[in-house]
């Protein structure tokens, strides 16, 4: 591989995907914008930072595949090209899962770096799935990103983890420490946004959400039966049958790459009537 | 003029529990420089420092000085500069040091019993090339900028935006779990949803302005209130918080 890494070639652009609270659905968003990038034709990879708590395999189906990892990659034991692996269903999709055996502190800034400037010459996008927390991990995940998919759902805690993150973004990352680089660009995407929790003050509207972040709107993905199934399945959401969120990430992605498309709350009409049937069954 | 000297503390690298009998600090102070011009130090000399000393009687007062030799490189004669030490002495000014030397003139200077100063700047105030030799124009109060702080753009919770010398203005949102912290006041036009501290030197008439208020804390000199007890129809308004009577007072505006 080339070592001129700094020609102002358009490289591939580094996306981390975190949020600081978990559970919040990064992994999920990982995979499905991975997968939709890779659907358009984008050659893309998704990286997994959650080392320790491997999960992204799994979700991208591709677990029994794993023989060498990202930590392997950076301590020289395997070559980059061992360590990805392509994904049966997209030609244009590959994972670089991490390590279940090891911590966080085996992510070296030097490694880390090294690794995404190969990356950056193979791939459209590298995709960054950032563990929880703002430690050691999700700052490595951030640390050399172009772009942030700050993922949020509607509620306060998760709001305000988001917001300490997009502060992070723009004073420890790489972008941030040089002088006149842009700033790392963030948008927020809501996840597990639920129309009728809102409406009934458990869960805070969507305008509420953006006037804290005051951060440009991804997109919005509805809370969905199809997300929990599609990981349980192995497969990115939006590679399943047709619901709700994968059209929701769909559209996201399509924003991600700067497509004007206008923001729709869509719900899986399944759902709501499962919902009513057991809200009449109680 | 100021001579920024530093000695550096050695950290706590013994076991606390040892006991010495002395400390060693940092010391950074200021000090005056005389710079002689290149001449005989003649009675024309000592004539024009007298009367700059008595323009300015108080200021020179035990003032530290430091020798500039920049301007006299053949000021190198120990019993010269040891002349010019004992003269300032009885003039009642404090001369310790030597700076921008000759290795000539260091030993000198230590003949007469001057340490050289090798680091150290002038503080800005440029001399007019046409002052007269061997007379600067005593420090007036130094002219210093305002230290005040503008931030425009969103402070995000976990931030801490301090502005140390002045006021603090933020023009966008402070987020809950923020905190702004200013020596006087703190403007923000944004809504308020984090803590500030205005006046946080002890400065009783800082304020806090916010366009939108629902911040966690409020505090001016010390004296805080939380959002606990705000009047509630305060809240979501444009406020000024300050201090009245030992009092936090909380004023919509407008």
């Amino acid at each position: 591989m080339s070592k001129d890494l700094k020609l102002e070639e358009p490289l591939g652009r580094v996306i981390v995907v975190t949020s600081g609270k978990g559970g919040v659905g990064k992994t999920t968003t990982s995979a499905a914008v991975g997968a939709e990038l890779a659907r358009r034709g984008h050659k893309t990879v998704v990286i997994d930072f959650d080392v320790g708590l491997r999960n992204l395999d799994m979700i991208m189906g591709c677990e029994r595949r794993v023989v060498f990892d990202f930590i392997n990659v950076i301590q020289g034991d395997a070559k980059l090209k061992q360590a990805l692996i392509r994904d049966r269903r997209l030609e244009n999709l590959s994972v670089l899962p991490t390590s279940q055996t090891r911590d966080k502190d085996a992510l070296t800034k030097e490694g880390v770096e090294k690794v995404l400037d190969e990356l950056r010459q193979e791939f459209d996008y590298i995709i960054c799935d950032s563990p929880a927390g703002i430690e050691r991990g999700a700052q490595m995940a951030m640390h050399f990103a172009d772009e942030a998919i700050v993922v949020t759902n509607p509620e306060v805690s998760s709001v305000r983890d988001s917001d300490r993150v997009l502060g992070l973004l723009n004073s420890i990352t790489e972008r941030a420490s040089k002088t006149g680089a842009e700033p790392v660009k963030a948008q927020v995407l809501i996840t597990r946004h639920d129309k009728s929790r809102i409406d009934s003050g458990e869960m805070m509207p969507v305008e509420d959400v953006l006037e804290i972040l005051a951060v440009p709107l991804l997109g919005i993905i509805p809370e969905s039966t199809a997300v929990l199934r599609a990981s349980n399945l192995g497969v990115p959401v939006v590679m399943d049958e047709p619901s709700a969120a994968a059209t929701a990430y769909e559209d996201a992605v399509g924003r991600l790459i700067g497509e004007q498309i206008e923001m729709r709350i869509a719900a899986d009409p399944r759902r709501g009537l499962l919902q009513r049937l057991f809200r009449r069954a109680v | 003029m100021s001579v920024p000297h530093q000695d550096i503390a050695p950290r706590g690298d013994s076991p606390a529990a040892a006991i010495k009998p002395f400390q060693i600090r940092g010391r950074y102070f200021t000090a005056v420089a005389l710079r002689p011009e290149d001449g005989p130090l003649d009675k024309a000399f000592y004539a024009a420092l007298d009367a700059q000393l008595r323009w300015s009687p108080h200021f020179f007062d035990g003032a530290p000085l430091i020798l500039d030799l920049a301007q006299a490189p053949c000021l190198s004669r120990p019993a010269e500069l040891r002349a010019l030490t004992d003269s300032l002495r009885s003039r009642g000014l404090a001369v310790f040091g030597v700076q921008n030397a000759s290795p000539e003139q260091i030993s000198a200077a230590e003949d007469a019993g001057l340490i050289s100063i090798a680091s150290g700047k002038d503080a800005p105030l440029n001399m007019d090339s046409g002052t007269k030799p061997g007379t600067r124009r005593g420090l007036p109060k130094k002219l210093r900028p305002p230290e005040n702080r503008l931030i425009t753009q969103p402070v995000r919770s976990g931030q801490t935006v301090v502005a140390e010398g002045g006021d603090l203005v933020v023009v966008g949102p402070v987020s809950s779990g923020a905190e702004l912290i200013a020596r006087g006041s703190i403007h923000v036009y944004g809504r308020l949803r984090g803590r500030a501290m205005a006046g946080a030197e002890g400065d009783e008439s800082a304020r806090i302005f916010c366009r939108d208020l629902d911040a966690e804390l409020l505090a001016v000199a010390g004296l805080y209130r939380t959002s606990e007890n705000l009047e509630p129809d305060l809240l979501n308004r444009p406020v000024q918080v300050f201090l009245q009577d030992e009092r936090l007072c909380v004023e919509a505006l407008g």
